[in-house]
């Protein structure tokens, strides 16, 4: 009985109709709340319903999360499309079709969780093997010795992000002479001088300032984070510093402890690519006359190793190496003179499933056509008669 | 159900289709017609049609790429005017058609005239009383000198509103800035070639007391090197330029302002500029000493000057003029390599495709309905009327495809891009293919409702490329923006999400009929083509699944290379994926039984609503990576959706009297066994 009802055609039915649902709210909700939020609210794993809001109005309905009607439906297609399904020369078109819907489902989950996504800003002739990610922060504490930072120690995002609401968290630092404790993380926000503005909320004042929670961007990467923090001295006898973290400040916070001398920071993740990427050539054309974008094209020189590989950069021709793959993005800085210098932007993409929806195309296109084309010659050969006309 | 067709339902239906046809006719004549009197021009004198053919070859470059004035004036006049063709009569009561071409000849040549041709289409006439002016109907279109009066109060008010944000503008505010940045435009043509009408005056300096003298500018242009030392003498030792000098300047700089947009016709001789210049910047490059050719910028503006002043003689002269003008001009584009397929559009404009095809459409459309009408009279005869009308259907619509296809062909030549690119494209390219898909089908199935349906819809859709046409006016065949520049995936990607619109579009309106015929009664109780008819739109909805699946993968394939991300919910995909969920839902509701014929046919007109969203809807949304369909009206899909709806409640109405009709007769026939078959006959 179970396993009729997972494998039915009514529930296909009923679950296509509920995504077809969701994708409809979603793209009217991303109109007012941006591409994330919405992404997050209708499609991330840790919701399993929602409630639609449009225009600014409540929906009052129910409806199950996209992710997890996603999920019901891999398991009705594995087991209602393939294993229940006769297996012939019938229905061998639409066992393929089913098969790559599967594998779809399954590279659409890899995709989602093993993504890496992050940006390298490059001038003319600079280069670069460090990415920054688009949406990850995470706070660093380093040792500077020398005029270098050494002893980086990385607090990653995902320990910070559910600081909020009064919740704080303790990160133990052995071989540092303190540990440092986070609270009150903001996922869009900054510090204000209370001078400028008083806090509205009782929230903490360190220095002079508080942080002020945004509204959050509706294109995510340009949120900035900020927390509170408490340097916790191994000497009892020092009492516990508090200090000010954020994303949109210049400068780390430093600190003394007997001679040595400690940073403090938060800004997003930067990952290691293994290779260099040089800059040698950017060039932004436009149609003659107009401000409609014609080709934006990096020139860049891959160094790996010590040999060299030029590879051009353009839309629609990314850089693909190695597992990663570099798109042309997009280039700065706003506002720029037709003679003004300019330097690119490569959004560098980590994907393992990123050639996967081309062969379940192969495969679904294959599959249906031959289903398709089948019933289509039957049809054909059966009406020969001649019928009445309208 | 009875057997035989219901006489009220064949009423009914011609009924809808005289309101349907009437409906097309309002649309594509009314909308070319005048409001109210066809408006006056003192004098005109229309200008000679080899003229006009000089002219509509002179190369102007504009919206990225270099294009006939010809296509140029037709989007101008298109924007401002609201249609290709002008009406007008001169003081005898003569009326004259304008074409583009020549409106923009008016304006640049003779612009006594020009003031008086009812160049600005004003929708709201409220516009016009907020600015002082008398109007006449609610729309109509006014003239430049009709306007004047109120144009500085027209600037104030458009700039005022101009402040706000755009969607709290409410039409009339929108209209207003509209019609402000109209009439500036308009200006530009107007003043461009004002410089070789009136020339610089040269006040007289011998102290006589005489009348100056008029020089022409190019004349002036040729001085500039010791007008730039003199001045730089005046500078360095301070004294003030004399008050002759300041007067020349003063002029060159207002000609050379009135000229600074308008037209850009002229090609720069450095290859590698590719942009080009009008004669207001050729004449401050060379005042200011910065133009790299001054010889031949000057030689430039005598050439534009020459033509001006030879149109006051004979005609004959200043065609030459103008010949040698465009010849000039075109020479420098061609070595270029800007020249491109200029004589191949100007022909693409004059042939006027579209329009043909359409009224091949409607001449179809007619000769559909006598063909349903006739239906299967005498059908065992060779030449039945049905037959006939049949052959002459087909004869049109083919014809009418032809004329689609090598308008489709001609743009793609012109554009040097495969045919899709914007929402323009869209439509004609639907247009062919559902034309092309249901003759098709018709060879499939023969039943003559594919026949009768592909004009049908081929003049509903071509309609709509004109409305759309007239209410965008920028020019579609314009280079499209850098993440379209990719043929290979324009042709595979775009053209198959295209397909699928017009799949799922045929089997929506396929459906349509078979609702109007089943419920109208039209046929009697004909199971079989009923059966031809759902087979069909089965076939129609698969069709429409495996076009929208490939070509939404493939968009996804295609983002993956553009933006880094094979999905990113962006509406256009979302939209597409729309169409392939609805279609899904449809197959395995219909293979698990839950509906059936009716049902089917209920879901698949709803698919209209699908495509509507994804095709058109999305675009207002204006969100999302894909920002080059974005446009701004929105009631029209509502009424779409409105009607689409209406079909099903007519169809679900229906099939609610059906099932009681048959309750009804199998429970007559339950309670009577014996009478039974005469009631039945007298019911029938």
């Amino acid at each position: 009985m179970v396993f009729d009802f997972f494998s039915g055609l009514g529930l296909a039915t009923v679950l296509l109709i509920f995504l077809g649902i969701l994708t409809w709210l979603a793209t009217l909700e991303q109109t007012e709340f941006g591409l994330q939020a919405t992404l997050h609210k209708y499609f991330s794993i840790d919701k399993f319903y929602l409630v639609p809001e449009i225009n600014g109005k409540v929906v009052p309905i129910i409806l199950p999360s996209g992710y997890w009607v996603c999920a019901l439906l891999l398991v009705n297609l594995i087991l209602g499309g393939i294993a229940r399904m006769r297996k012939g020369w019938k229905n061998i078109g639409v066992l393929i079709a089913h098969f790559s819907m599967v594998f779809l489902l399954i590279a659409g989950g890899v995709a989602d969780y093993y993504t890496e996504r992050g940006s390298m800003a490059l001038s003319k002739g600079q280069s670069s093997e460090v990415a920054e990610d688009y949406f990850e922060y995470v706070v660093e504490v380093a040792e500077i010795k020398d005029g270098q930072p050494q002893q980086i120690h990385f607090i990653p995002g995902k320990d910070l992000t559910d600081l909020d609401d009064g919740k704080s968290r303790i990160f133990r630092l052995p071989d540092l002479p303190f540990d440092i404790e986070i609270a009150g993380y903001l996922e869009n926000g900054g510090p204000v001088s209370e001078m400028e503005r008083a806090p509205d909320q009782n929230q903490l004042t360190v220095d002079g300032y508080w942080l002020m929670s945004r509204p959050s961007e509706k294109k995510a990467e340009l949120n900035t984070a900020a927390c509170y923090a408490r340097v916790l001295y191994r000497d009892k006898s020092k009492s516990p510093q508090p200090f000010i973290l954020a994303g949109a400040s210049f400068y780390p916070f430093t600190i003394k402890v007997d001679d040595r001398t400690f940073t403090f920071d938060m800004h997003k993740r930067y990952w290691v690519v293994p290779f260099q990427v040089k800059l040698d050539e950017f060039a932004a054309t436009f149609h003659p006359g107009t401000r409609k974008a014609s080709k934006f094209v990096s020139d860049v020189t891959r160094i790996e190793n010590g040999t060299e590989a030029k590879v051009k950069i353009e839309m629609n021709e990314p850089m693909r190496y190695e597992g990663l793959t570099f798109y042309q993005a997009s280039y700065g800085p706003q506002g720029a003179g037709p003679n003004d210098p300019l330097y690119s932007v490569l959004e560098v993409v980590r994907n393992p499933s990123d050639q996967w929806p081309k062969y379940c195309l192969y495969m679904a296109a294959f599959g249906l056509f031959v289903h398709f084309i089948t019933k289509l010659v039957i049809f054909l050969m059966g009406s020969t008669r001649k019928n009445r006309h309208v | 159900m009875s057997k035989n067709p219901s006489k009220t339902g064949r009423w009914v239906a011609a009924m809808i289709a005289v309101i349907g046809l009437c409906a097309v006719f309002y649309n594509v004549v009314m909308a070319t017609l005048p409001k109210g009197e066809i408006a006056e021009v003192k004098g005109y004198k229309p200008w000679p049609k080899e003229t006009v053919k000089v002219a509509e070859t002179i190369v102007v470059q504009d919206g990225g790429r270099t294009k006939p004035l010809a296509a140029y004036a037709g989007f101008k006049m298109l924007g401002l005017y609201g249609s290709r063709s002008m009406k007008i009569k001169d003081e005898n009561g003569n009326v004259y058609k304008i074409s583009p071409t020549e409106w923009v000849m008016d304006a640049l040549f003779r612009p006594e005239f020009a003031i008086q041709e009812p160049t600005f289409r004003v929708d709201n006439a409220e516009v016009l009383q907020a600015i002082g002016l008398t109007t006449k109907g609610k729309r109509d279109r006014y003239s430049y000198t009709e306007l004047e009066p109120g144009r500085d109060k027209l600037i104030e008010l458009a700039k005022s509103y101009e402040t706000l944000d755009a969607k709290k503008r409410d039409p009339v505010k929108t209209q207003t800035v509209d019609l402000a940045y109209n009439i500036n435009n308009y200006q530009m043509l107007l003043g461009y070639l004002g410089f070789a009408q009136t020339g610089i005056l040269l006040p007289d300096v011998s102290g006589k007391g005489g009348p100056g003298k008029v020089a022409f500018l190019s004349n002036v242009m040729m001085a500039a090197p010791e007008i730039s030392k003199q001045l730089s003498r005046y500078n360095s030792t301070g004294d003030p330029v004399p008050e002759h000098i300041q007067s020349l300047l003063q002029q060159v700089t207002d000609a050379a302002n009135f000229s600074n947009y308008g037209l850009f016709i002229l090609p720069p001789s450095d290859p590698k500029n590719d942009t080009w210049r009008s004669a207001g910047n050729e004449i401050m490059n060379v005042m200011t000493g910065k133009s790299e050719n001054p010889k031949q910028a000057i030689e430039d503006i005598a050439v534009l000057e020459d033509t001006v002043q030879a149109y006051g003689t004979s005609e004959k002269n200043f065609r030459n003029k103008l010949t040698e003008m465009r010849d000039r001009f075109d020479a420098r584009a061609k070595s270029r390599g800007d020249y491109g397929k200029v004589n191949l559009e100007v022909s693409y404009y004059r042939h006027n495709w579209f329009l043909y095809a359409m009224i091949y459409f409607l001449l179809g459309t007619l000769s559909t309905l006598v063909m349903w009408s006739f239906g299967n009279r005498d059908r065992n005869k060779i030449l039945s009327p049905g037959t006939v009308a049949s052959w002459v259907t087909l004869g049109f619509t083919v014809t009418g495809l032809i004329y689609c296809s090598i308008a489709i062909v001609q743009r793609c030549l012109i554009m040097g891009r495969p045919p899709v690119g914007n929402l323009y494209d869209t439509v004609i390219f639907i247009a062919a293919s559902s034309v092309g898909f249901s003759l098709i089908i018709e060879l499939m199935t023969r039943r003559r409702f594919a026949l009768g349906f592909a004009p049908i819809f081929g003049t509903l859709l071509i309609v709509l490329a004109r409305r759309y046409e007239v209410g965008d006016a920028t020019d579609h065949m314009d280079p499209l923006v850098a993440v379209l520049n990719s043929n290979y995936w324009l042709t595979i990607h775009v053209i198959t999400i295209t397909l699928g619109y017009s799949a799922g579009l045929l089997s929506a309106f396929l459906s349509c009929g078979y609702l109007l015929l089943r419920g109208l009664r039209l046929v009697g109780d004909d199971k079989s083509l009923f059966r031809a008819f759902t087979r069909t739109v089965y076939g129609c909805l698969c069709l429409t699944l495996f076009l929208s699946l490939v070509g939404t993968i493939l968009g996804g394939i295609w983002a993956n290379d553009s933006w880094g991300r094979f999905w990113g919910w962006d509406p256009k995909e979302n939209g597409a994926l729309l169409i392939v969920l609805w279609c899904l839902v449809i197959l395995h509701a219909r293979l698990g039984g839950y509906i059936r014929e009716w049902g089917l046919h209920f879901c698949s007109v709803f698919t209209a609503c699908i495509v509507g969203f994804s095709w058109w809807h999305v675009n207002f949304l204006g969100e999302g990576l894909h920002s080059y369909g974005f446009t701004s009206n929105t009631n029209t899909i509502y009424v779409f959706y409105a009607a689409m709806v209406s079909f099903v409640v007519f169809g679900v109405i229906v099939m609610a009297i059906e099932k009681q009709e048959k309750m009804n007769a199998s429970a007559l026939k339950k309670s009577s066994p014996v009478g039974s078959d005469e009631l039945i006959d007298a019911e029938g």
